[in-house]
């Protein structure tokens, strides 16, 4: 198993385009985006335009009533963005680790950890000092999120085992150590359903437009988002996780900190989940109760792998799996359409995202030209 | 007490069993099969309304073959002609395959959840007589419904095809170095849809023991992750037939402790069930730096 790679992520080749102003660079990557994830998206809307026909539903129809819910009013677009925060948090995470070419499955978790610590630690801040209050929590989430990936971590960087299956393993555990967890210590009282208490009021992340959902949580995804931007293109590690990305064995060859860099990888990606889990409670649900997570950081691994890791890219991605999230919700309230009709459409966009559409046919007849220019 | 605890984790390891045998062949083939929990799903579906229109289990457990074998293709076509990334299309697939039951179970039957169908009709048990009240034996092996004997037959079946057929060696040597097979001629992709038929296939007779074997009723939680147990169980056995049915008796008996334990208090389900998982991570840490040092020592 260990002789085969089974599991490649996709590395985009390194960009060299730093002389290029930074309107042409927004406008190449938007292009890029669209020609990676235009067919993806496509074929979702085929799939699930199959699923609803076969059920007497008119696509069309459901279709643009989505868009209307995911875009048509003010009060609308702030619940698209909020649906949007986690999974810019998960996309970021996911998209930070596969740069480096480790390819963790273990977002989920650390989003999850995260979000169980904060909601803890947030629902015994009402005597704290207002900044404090919101800082302890974040802090702490963010670590559980980075411990959960310590250990995959570690053994992928010193001992080489497969981090896939680890960190998939390590969901499973989180998951369960998170509700007897909360089963056996954090239960609210007087609840029904397994769920912790309310975090307190000075520990809430404040909303941005107040009746609406999409609270400075957003902000800090975005600032995070700009960092990842900023890091990989300008730091030395940045650089060397592209390098290692790109190239693992000619890496080591020169002598990069690999081990440094996986290290990096895993257990910031896991940070990064940890903050998103920490912020989602903060700032939206205001405590942990079971299925806190509905699948956030596989969702952050499909918006990364269509961006292809590309900042802006994953901002429009995450907005594009919000809006179907935020949508999804209330269409279901207006027409009687199941709600689980935007699940087969994220999952075919995840699907697809990794698919290569390149015809064995197509692909030997364009060989076959280059080779009749070259000679 | 211990009768009734060995019956019910033999029941309970059947469905984990054949998903995770299907999941081996896989894996010895060269694919990582994430989506044995959509398989499952499917399988139970069908294996419940099949069973029910034709008041037939034997017809509900071939639909549930049938339907399983032509998923694993279709999942696994993404994987290979498509080149798809095995983990993310097998999540992808989990999330269709119950995004689709969901909705039209929800959509065209108007039910949520749980589908009750109207003469569906159950796996019969074989009680064998004389054996039925030997003590420990009559637990193990009477009272079966007959995918535990399947189990039975394929465990050594599927090592000796895997070990001794021109099928088998293929399949190992497609999975152990792809071009190495390629240049010898082998249909490496044939062979990995082949396996990936296999594995949705008998994932699918795990799910079709699960709603005509114990219950009797499709509810679209009920595989409530054993396909990602039985991921755990072919790791853990190393994708060698009898290691990893062992793994999921294994498990299937935490599963049973687990649910008598509730009753009786004291253990916590949720602990429990993070003991697979635990497993599988201690296994793969071993192995993985045994392997380090081996290669290691080799080298130098």
């Amino acid at each position: 198993m260990t002789t085969t790679p089974t599991h490649e992520a996709p590395v985009a080749p390194a960009q060299t385009e730093s002389g290029t102003p930074l309107g042409r660079r927004v406008i190449d990557a938007a292009l890029r985006v669209l020609k990676t994830a235009g067919l993806p998206v496509l074929i979702a809307l085929v799939v699930g335009a199959i699923v609803l026909l076969v059920t007497g539903n008119d696509p069309v129809d459901v279709y643009g009533r989505l868009v209307e819910e995911a875009f048509g009013t003010p009060s609308r677009i702030n619940a698209t963005l909020a649906a949007t925060t986690p999974i810019l948090f998960t996309g970021i995470a996911a998209a930070f680790a596969y740069r480096a070419g480790v390819f963790t499955v273990g977002v989920e978790g650390s989003f999850v950890l995260g979000g169980l610590v904060a909601a803890v630690i947030g629902s015994g801040m009402a005597d704290m000092p207002p900044v404090l209050s919101v800082l302890l929590p974040l802090l702490g989430g963010t670590v559980a999120g980075g411990l959960v990936a310590l250990v995959p971590a570690v053994l992928r960087a010193f001992w080489r085992v497969d981090e896939v299956v680890t960190t998939l393993m390590f969901n499973f555990i989180v998951a369960g150590l998170a509700g007897w967890a909360v089963q056996s210590f954090f239960l609210a009282k007087g609840q029904a359903n397994s769920s912790t208490e309310y975090v307190a009021e000075n520990a809430e992340l404040p909303a941005l437009a107040p009746p609406g959902q999409t609270s400075v949580g957003l902000v800090i995804a975005l600032v995070l988002l700009v960092a990842y931007a900023l890091w990989m293109r300008y730091s030395t590690l940045g650089f060397e996780f592209r390098a290692v990305g790109s190239a693992p064995r000619f890496s080591v060859a020169q002598g990069l900190r690999v081990r440094t860099v996986l290290l990096t990888a895993l257990i910031g990606a896991g940070l990064i989940g940890g903050v998103g889990g920490s912020a989602h409670t903060l700032g939206l649900v205001h405590r942990y109760s079971e299925g806190f997570s509905a699948d956030f950081g596989f969702t952050g691994i499909a918006i990364a792998l269509l961006a292809r890791f590309n900042p802006i890219g994953i901002l429009v991605g995450a907005i594009l799996f919000g809006a179907l999230n935020a949508a999804g919700a209330t269409v279901q309230l207006f027409i009687d359409l199941p709600v689980q009709i935007i699940d087969v459409l994220q999952g075919t966009v995840m699907i697809f995202a990794v698919a290569v559409f390149a015809f064995p046919r197509l692909r030997r007849l364009r060989a076959a030209r280059v080779e009749r220019k070259r000679s | 007490m211990i009768d009734l605890l060995l019956a019910s984790a033999i029941t309970l390891s059947v469905p984990l069993v054949l998903a995770a045998l299907g999941g081996a062949i896989h894996r010895r083939a060269g694919i990582v099969n994430i989506g044995l929990e959509a398989h499952m799903i499917l399988g139970a579906l069908m294996g419940a309304v099949f069973s029910g229109l034709t008041g037939n289990w034997a017809v509900g457990a071939l639909a549930g073959l049938v339907a399983g074998g032509i998923s694993g293709l279709l999942m696994n076509v993404i994987i290979t002609r498509l080149k798809g990334n095995e983990i993310i299309v097998g999540l992808g697939y989990n999330i269709v395959m119950f995004g689709v039951i969901g909705y039209v179970l929800r959509a065209t039957l108007g039910v949520s959840g749980t589908l009750q169908v109207p003469g569906l009709e159950r796996m019969p048990k074989l009680v064998i007589p004389g054996v039925a009240d030997v003590p420990i034996l009559g637990a193990l092996i009477s009272g079966k419904d007959p995918l535990f004997w399947l189990c039975i037959v394929l465990i050594p079946v599927l090592a000796w095809m895997l070990r001794s057929t021109r099928w088998g060696v293929r399949l190992r040597a497609t999975g152990a170095s792809e071009s190495a097979s390629a240049s010898l001629g082998l249909r490496t992709l044939a062979i990995r849809d082949g396996a990936g038929i296999v594995a949705g296939a008998l994932a699918a007779l795990g799910g079709v023991a699960l709603s005509l074997g114990t219950v009797g009723l499709f509810n679209e939680n009920m595989t409530a992750g054993r396909g990602y147990v039985a991921l755990a169980a072919f790791y853990f056995g190393r994708s060698k037939p009898l290691p990893t049915a062992l793994a999921c008796v294994l498990f299937g008996f935490f599963d049973a402790l687990q649910i008598r334990l509730q009753t009786t208090g004291g253990f916590n389900a949720d602990i429990i069930s993070t003991l697979p998982y635990i497993a599988v991570v201690v296994v793969l840490a071993l192995t993985g730096i045994r392997q380090h040092y081996r290669g290691a020592r080799t080298l130098s």
